[in-house]
């Protein structure tokens, strides 16, 4: 078994290996500045500063059949607590700036604080230097080795944010042959820089024991998703997938107003360029075809609506949203995968089909999953759950990705009719204005595809309080977790009297 | 205690050979849509075999659609030097034929007489057939025999075409194509030489479009355009049909014997080839058998025309890193607004899954529009120039080193603290060059064109080491991956890099996009 010392005695030597000609190679940092020229700290800022740290490595996930599988994964190193209760890592600049307690206190629980793990003054400066950057390393590698991700953290941001993702590779403790370099692919950022995209061959990849942030302004509002992108067979399949959205500026209209003149006055007066359609082709959101007087409003929770889009026509409103990662695990590639072992791409085959990295019934288990990792010690593994619970009478956003590696899979709604309004992180409607969006039952993706599905329960006459449903998989196979025939991809739907849009509490 | 070579590490280095290897043949960038004409519209087919070469070194028997030996097609574009149709290849020739123009297509089967009968399908045409002998879909060429086939070039657009005899073994053996009509009267406002169309002059490039649409539609305008056929390859079907081909045969379905269940594909083909080898030039005499490649370059602002063939039996998730593709069409048919038939209807898609038998055309173009920071690295006071359009891009100068650059985010810097040239006091502090690891493809920089790049590196040593296929001194464009996102399809018969993939590059203005040389 190999010691936590071992493996830094082992970073270490390859580090000295790869790098003994420099003497300025840095090691670990976090980039999240309090104020930039588009944020300058003014109560007139459109959007936000955003910042998350998220970690490359290694981890172990539990399977819905009880056996425990190794993963290549990405883990929390900032927004902990959110990402223990199921939520987005993604912190403001001021959350991201509270230096999270255990970095100072090794008794204190890291998933107690949404504060950067390591983040603190360089010790190289004057007391009282503010923070800089400047990550204490030994605390990233407490928290962050073997504490993977199935799915990756997830992210959220709001239209005009712009976001500063730090990612920290703390190497692969199970595979210390592999100097593995990790990325991040933002897939579908539209007009991407192919700096920031994220993949090694036409950009830079960050070795172990180093850290890069990737810099984004928020694109267009929509379900995208994100992965690694080095040796993507290898590192998708062994669950290097996560998941993001980017929330719309509708949201910010206020209430009472109308949502056809707010989305009229971005394309068509707004000072900022980005916000107008014009002549452009790929224009995400054309205005609808006639203003059908929607204005905004309260939802079941009693809190201003959201949408998916700046649809124009409340078209895309929901009452509470949920991210769901579709995806697969093959265990003999996994296994290979953790044996040192030469992989097989050709005779791929998954056994465990995943909603946001469980299968039935976990995925209706409430809470964060925890695995025993090879050194004995318990890790938040599988931090979400996909309980679908709907207020009475209202409606839920289904954030559907799929990043299987190896086939097409299908998620089909048993009683509560989807209604699909987005694709690919884009509001269906034609360029004169026309709703394209449709009813079904169910949805087939491939991996590398998304699509935003509502599931309309408005008609109380037919889905009552205390109904239950299900997602499920037509794929029949699919159905089943390697030996055990049941289980697979499949969730429930709850119908609450009540449901509290953070926490997604069911009463 | 340096790390030992293991498979990992075997992989890497071929993936730095490959990368090399792409390198010295692609000295020339080629790409465009090639394939056959005919001003009588008439195709002398030939359904024959031969052997495909992998990027794995493998040799496999396989069954092509290619030029009769001795006829004399016409090649298009006309710009493309080299151009030939051999009497088999895989993908079939690519037929351009024009909207209304009738079609004859002469098939005769060359195939081994094991092999029985074949023929082709035209999805989407009303096809009449005259000759050979009956068959379950359509009239087919007996062994040595020949049928035809005719139909008038209705529909606008990328379309399909593929063997209806025992589909599931001859198309996977590679009997398919595809065929592409350009419609009739290209409207006014695409053929009238835009400004991109300027540019490419100013810059001494050469125009290899077919048309200037894709469809008779104003919408439909496109800059440059590119074709990519998918399919995959079982090896092991391949090899029964090769040890099987010199039999004794007089029976129309043939009389081999072959497993085409359960099925394997360990090869992922884009225009017959897979990566590297899909990156080097149409026509390259290193694949006698597989002439057309996938190697799409652009600059930005230009739209993209993409025709997307789905073959074989798998579909495949296209995944375009850089943008979406707004869909103009599928099989053929323009996607309209019901009630206004001026407008796109299309969806606007990151990944285009591609079905067998399906085809689609999208539009896609890259511009860096909404970074927040200036990709070529413009500072305040240099003299570079940025007035923006309706649009918000800078079009007024064709003839200009930042044509079509996003000016709202002109002169904004991204670094913070840079080495070089470039603007200061911007978002991100980029780290250390010593750890981290630069691809093949990465230009050098951040920034786009070799201008940035040398005034961004500053006092790290000029090309930065790796990046090989992508010289920061010549082209520093920005390079993507397109490829399939079922992921396990971009290997090689187990090995990665390879299959379903290559690296689209956005270059600079000063780069001069040669499509033939």
């Amino acid at each position: 078994m190999l010691t936590l010392s071992r493996f830094l005695y082992l970073l270490t030597a390859a580090l000295l290996c790869f790098f003994a000609i420099s003497a300025e190679a840095q090691s670990f940092r976090v980039q999240c500045p309090t104020t930039t020229a588009l944020h300058p700290g003014l109560a007139t800022d459109a959007g936000a500063i955003k910042c998350q740290q998220i970690s490359g490595g290694d981890g172990f996930a539990t399977m819905a059949d009880g056996s425990q599988t190794y993963l290549f994964a990405f883990g929390p190193l900032s927004g902990l607590k959110d990402i223990k209760a199921g939520q987005p890592g993604t912190q403001t600049q001021a959350v991201f700036n509270t230096p999270n307690p255990f970095t100072s206190n090794p008794a204190a629980d890291p998933t107690a604080s949404n504060g950067a793990v390591g983040l603190t003054p360089d010790p190289n400066l004057p007391v009282g230097s503010p923070l800089d950057g400047h990550i204490d390393p030994r605390p990233v590698m407490d928290v962050g080795v073997m504490n993977g991700n199935m799915p990756a953290p997830t992210m959220a941001i709001d239209e005009d944010d712009e976001f500063f993702l730090t990612l920290t590779n703390v190497g692969m403790i199970m595979r210390p042959d592999l100097f593995e370099q990790h990325t991040v692919h933002f897939h579908g950022y539209p007009n991407a820089s192919s700096f920031y995209d994220g993949v090694p061959d036409a950009s830079v990849a960050i070795n172990i024991g180093g850290s890069f942030t990737y810099y984004y302004l928020a694109p267009d509002a929509g379900t995208y998703f994100w992965h690694c992108h080095i040796t993507p067979p290898e590192h998708l399949q062994m669950g290097m997938v996560g998941q993001i959205y980017v929330r719309p500026r509708q949201n910010r209209v206020p209430l009472g107003a109308s949502l056809y003149a707010a989305l009229a006055a971005h394309e068509q007066a707004s000072a900022d360029p980005r916000q107008r359609c014009g002549t452009d082709i790929l224009c995400p959101a054309n205005l609808p075809h006639s203003d059908n007087g929607a204005t905004r409003s309260n939802n079941k929770s009693g809190s201003p609506t959201l949408y998916a889009y700046n649809d124009g026509d409340g078209s895309t409103a929901y009452d509470v949203d949920y991210p769901i990662q579709i995806h697969g695990f093959d265990p003999s590639f996994h296994f290979v995968g953790m044996t040192f072992n030469p992989e097989p791409f050709t005779d791929m085959k998954d056994k465990y089909f995943m909603l946001n990295g469980r299968s039935y019934p976990d995925t209706v288990t409430a809470g964060p999953m925890q695995t025993q990792v090879a050194d004995g010690s318990m890790h938040f593994s599988q931090p979400l759950p996909t309980i679908i619970n709907i207020p009475l009478g209202g409606k839920a956003l289904l954030r559907i990705s799929d990043l299987d590696v190896t086939e097409f899979q299908t998620l089909a709604s048993l009683g509560i009719p989807m209604r699909i309004v987005g694709y690919n992180a884009r509001l269906l409607r034609d360029m004169a204005g026309n709703n394209t969006a449709y009813t079904t039952n169910s949805i087939t993706l491939a991996g590398g595809e998304s699509l935003d599905a509502i599931l309309d329960a408005s008609d109380t006459s037919k889905f009552k309080a205390g109904d239950t449903y299900y997602l499920y998989t037509p794929n029949l196979d699919h159905l089943a977790n390697d030996a055990e025939n049941f289980g697979g991809l499949m969730t429930e739907v709850h119908i609450c009297s009540s449901v509290d849009p953070t926490t997604k509490t069911c009463s | 205690m340096c790390p030992t070579l293991n498979s990992k590490t075997l992989i890497q280095r071929f993936q730095v050979v490959a990368a090399l290897f792409a390198t010295l043949l692609i000295a020339v960038a080629q790409a465009a849509v090639p394939g056959v004409t005919s001003a009588s519209g008439s195709f002398n087919l030939t359904a024959a075999p031969s052997y495909l070469t992998q990027p794995d070194g493998a040799s496999i028997y396989s069954w092509g659609y290619g030029c009769v030996s001795g006829s004399t097609p016409s090649f298009a574009p006309a710009a493309i030097s080299g151009a030939n149709c051999p009497t088999m290849q895989i993908p079939g020739p690519t037929l351009i034929v024009k909207e209304g123009q009738s079609v004859t297509v002469n098939l005769t089967n060359n195939l081994p007489p094991a092999a029985g009968n074949t023929s082709i399908l035209f999805p989407g045409f009303s096809v009449k057939s005259s000759g050979g002998t009956p068959g379950l879909l359509t009239q087919e060429a007996a062994s040595g025999g020949s049928v035809t086939y005719t139909f008038t070039a209705m529909s606008p657009g990328t379309h399909a075409y593929y063997s209806g005899t025992q589909g599931d073994l001859q198309i996977e053996m590679g009997l398919y194509g595809s065929i592409i009509v350009l419609p009739s009267t290209p409207p006014a406002n695409c053929s009238s030489g835009s400004s991109n169309d300027v540019a490419k002059v100013f810059n001494g490039e050469t125009d290899f479009r077919l048309s200037t649409a894709a469809y008779n539609h104003g919408a439909s305008c496109y800059d440059r355009e590119y074709l990519f056929q998918f399919s995959e390859m079982d090896p092991l079907i391949h090899q029964q049909a090769d040890a099987q081909k010199d039999l004794p045969c007089t029976r129309a379905n043939g009389c081999m014997s072959i497993a085409t269940e359960p099925y394997h594909p360990a090869y992922f083909l884009i225009n017959g080839r897979s990566m590297p080898d899909l990156m080097d030039p149409n026509y390259a005499v290193q694949y006698p058998h597989q002439p057309y490649n996938g190697n799409p370059h652009m600059h930005p602002g230009e739209l993209v025309l993409l025709r997307v063939v789905g073959t074989g039996r798998w579909q495949h998730p296209f995944h375009e890193h850089g943008n979406h593709v707004r869909i103009l069409g599928r099989d053929g048919n323009l996607l309209l607004s019901q009630n206004d038939p001026t407008k796109l209807a299309g969806p606007l898609l990151f990944t285009t899954t591609t079905t067998p038998g399906t085809t689609l055309d999208g539009i896609f173009y890259w511009t860096g529009k909404g970074l927040n920071w200036d990709v070529y690295g413009h500072t305040a006071g240099d003299h570079s120039v940025c007035v923006p359009d309706a649009n918000g891009y800078y079009t007024a100068d064709p003839t200009a080193p930042n044509y079509y650059e996003w000016c709202q985010d002109h002169a904004k810097p991204l670094e913070a603290h840079p080495f070089g040239a470039v603007g200061s006091g911007g978002p991100v502090t980029l780290p250390d060059a010593n750890i981290l690891t630069n691809g093949a493809w990465y230009g050098g920089s951040p920034y786009l064109g070799p201008d940035a790049t040398a005034r961004a590196v500053g006092s790290t040593p000029i090309p930065p080491f790796g990046t090989v296929a992508n010289s920061p001194s010549q082209e520093a464009g920005f390079a993507y991956m397109w490829h399939s996102h079922n992921e396990r399809e971009i290997t090689t018969n187990n090995a990665f890099p390879g299959g379903a993939m290559m690296m689209m590059l956005v270059d600079p203005r000063a780069f001069k996009i040669n499509e033939a040389n």
